[in-house]
């Protein structure tokens, strides 16, 4: 459990709006606690290859202990939709025994448990996206970055809890179960990808797949005190990802370390032919990125510029998220980088540009649910009766409602007024990103204007909730990649809550991103991200 | 929270105090959005500001195929009605000589050729069926009758 005695660096953070930044720098840094001090965020996938190696441990232990946490954990978090068996997930980890047994090769992932939203297609597990009409759906076939996540030897543990088609950002429009936050049951671990986020957060699970339309994985990576990379539009094949809304749609990843998060994705990366979106750019060697902290200098990114947006740290922002963006901020030049401030004329618009965009094209591509190609018929003596019934009955609120919008916003007449309009806007937006990363290397923002919230809190006012993506919708709209890591802690209740902030690239440069988050949290005094639900396990 | 958090785009450029100011070189380009009408630069009023017709519930469910209960068109009208108004603000950026972005400006087009090819787990697709009747996949009825 952790409190302002044992947290130097919460205590640091709290006291950081009241005090005007320069002192900061001129103010002795807190030292950590010596004992027990909090571990920096390891790769656990480079540990468990280590281990599985040196023949330390073996893959069915480890992945006993991960199911028997799995267990303990997932009647408070319900996290999971769907969790493999245990035999079958045993059988898996016993062939990689067997294998490193014979001294075969094994994949970078061996023996590493993932797990997967349910809008990412797997053929031996349902594939719900979080809906009705899709309940008991089994896909014949794996999407592209699950085929290649178990080639490259992972375990896919199960299917995570998401709001339905990723339509939310609490995980409480799930046609199924609400998911807790691991750091405060009465909490929304954020969403869409609240079940990915909260599983790695109480390590129900190594790493896991989310997907990222307007900030499904950065804001409940800060919700839950976790890393999640939302990779560059067309970085990462979509084949198997149920589509919402296609031109903002990207696979992400969450892990426990930056590090994690860049070997999955070094391994779901690359050109599809199934999924002609999917970019044919070179994929760099991500892992030659996490130089290990004892190699570094005292300045290890001097000379790096960081554009703060200066729109994000406005009025409606908590003040504690703010704090901890200008605590990241003054870490980052104790670092050695250069901290301006850019002005992001378009930033606000961007936001319902990006409904207008996501609600139409979410109206069209859903169109498929009808009753008859896909999802539970409700039968009618009409066809249209039968579809309307159908779509009725499969579809939650928030669907509903979105389905509506958009339809109304690609209505004859009216395309030119909404839909056009906001791809206008993205233009602007896409503009105004690539004029702040000519001046600098990356970007900084929070991840969200708030830790997370309350379950129930924000229900039943589409508005207020929408208002919580402004930070990472304009990313999407740019098909830029961006990093969430975690930065600090704000008292919230029954206990602390994590914050995160969001690092923002130029396209297909998720290298720089991942370098610098790894120096960064290498770095960071004094912060553990484990939740107190399992910190006994570490 | 949420109607706190509007206000970070209700808020007047330049108006608000910079709180990480102190941080060095800062640079601040003000080249707000273009307004039309200076009177709609605070978008978030929820006023219509277009001409446009507002959503007529029924026909829309029509549209999208979606049977609504009367209480679901009592519980969604007026959710609907205050997004699209919300939506209008965009009716007030000059967007003249903009072009439209139909996606991210990440990479052009990785077209695959135009060739049948046949799917590796037809087996998965057959079973998955709800009724088939070889070589016929059976579908409710899809024509009315006269």
């Amino acid at each position: 459990m952790l409190s302002l005695a044992q947290n130097p660096r919460l205590l640091r953070l709290q006291n950081l709006h009241q005090i005007p930044l320069k002192c900061l720098h001129t103010s002795p840094i807190p030292t950590p606690t010596p004992s027990p001090s909090p571990s920096k965020p390891t790769s656990q996938i480079l540990k468990i290859r280590k281990s599985l190696l040196s023949r330390e441990t073996t893959a069915v232990e480890i992945a006993k202990t991960f199911l028997d946490r799995l267990r303990r954990t997932e009647p408070h978090l319900k996290s999971f939709l769907y969790i493999s068996p245990a035999d079958a997930v045993l059988k898996q980890a016993e062939e990689i025994d067997r294998r490193i047994q014979n001294n075969e090769e094994v994949g970078p992932l061996a023996g590493v448990l993932v797990g997967v939203k349910d809008n990412i297609c797997t053929s031996d597990m349902p594939s719900t996206a979080g809906s009705k009409i899709l309940e008991n759906y089994r896909p014949p076939y794996d999407a592209t970055a699950v085929k290649k996540l178990r080639e490259n030897g992972a375990i896919i543990v199960g299917k995570t809890n998401l709001d339905e088609f990723g339509m939310g950002s609490t995980t409480e429009a799930s046609a199924y179960q609400v998911t807790a936050n691991p750091w405060d049951l009465s909490r929304v671990p954020g969403g869409s990808s609240g079940g990915s986020a909260a599983a790695v957060s109480a390590r129900q699970c190594v790493v896991s797949l989310g997907s990222d339309t307007g900030g499904s994985v950065r804001q409940p990576a800060s919700f839950c005190g976790v890393v999640g990379l939302k990779p560059t539009y067309g970085r990462v094949s979509r084949y198997g990802l149920v589509a919402y809304a296609s031109s903002l749609d990207v696979i992400g990843c969450l892990g426990s370390s930056v590090a994690d998060t860049g070997i999955v994705l070094q391994a779901v990366s690359g050109h599809d032919k199934f999924d002609a979106t999917s970019s044919k750019q070179g994929i760099p060697d991500f892992a030659s990125q996490f130089i290990p902290s004892d190699y570094l200098d005292s300045k290890p990114l001097n000379g790096l510029r960081v554009g703060v947006i200066r729109e994000t740290l406005e009025d409606g922002v908590d003040p504690d998220v703010i704090s901890s963006l200008q605590g990241a901020a003054s870490h980052l030049e104790d670092l050695g980088c250069t901290i301006s401030e850019v002005s992001f004329p378009s930033f606000s618009v961007g936001l319902p540009a990006y409904y207008i965009l996501a609600s139409s094209e979410s109206s069209s591509n859903l169109a498929r649910y009808d009753g008859v190609r896909y999802g539970n018929q409700i039968f009618a003596d009409e066809l249209s009766s039968l579809y309307g019934h159908s779509r009725a009955g499969g579809f939650g609120t928030e669907v509903k409602l979105r389905i509506l919008m958009g339809t109304y916003a690609l209505s004859a007449g009216y395309y030119d007024a909404y839909y056009k309009r906001a791809q206008q806007v993205r233009t602007l937006v896409q503009k105004s990103f690539k004029a702040a990363l000519e001046e600098n290397d990356v970007l900084i923002s929070p991840a969200a204007p708030s830790v997370a919230y309350r379950i129930g809190e924000k229900k039943n006012d589409p508005l207020a909730m929408y208002a919580g993506d402004i930070m990472t919708v304009n990313v999407n709209l740019a098909g830029l990649p961006a990093l969430v890591l975690p930065c600090g802690f704000v008292e919230g209740g029954s206990s602390s809550l994590p914050v995160g902030f969001q690092m923002i690239g130029s396209a297909f440069d998720e290298e720089k991103l991942l370098k610098i988050g790894h120096i960064f949290e290498q770095t960071l005094q004094g912060c553990c991200f484990v939740p107190p639900l399992v910190a006994n396990d570490f | 929270m949420g109607s706190r958090a509007f206000m970070v785009f209700l808020t007047h450029r330049g108006s608000s105090i910079n709180p990480i100011s102190n941080v060095s070189h800062l640079f601040l380009k003000k080249t707000p959005v273009q307004y039309k009408n200076q009177r709609t630069q605070k978008y978030f009023s929820t006023k219509a500001k277009s001409s446009l017709e507002p959503p007529n519930l029924p026909r829309l469910a029509e549209t999208a195929r979606i049977s609504l209960t009367p209480d679901e068109v009592e519980e969604f009208a007026p959710k609907i009605r205050q997004v699209v108004d919300w939506f209008g603000q965009l009716q007030a950026i000059d967007l003249e000589n903009v072009e439209p972005a139909i996606r991210a400006d990440t990479e052009g087009d990785n077209m695959r050729d135009d060739l049948p090819q046949n799917f590796q787990n037809r087996e998965a697709i057959i079973t998955a069926l709800p009724s088939y009747e070889e070589p016929y996949i059976k579908v409710p009825k899809v024509l009315n009758k006269e």
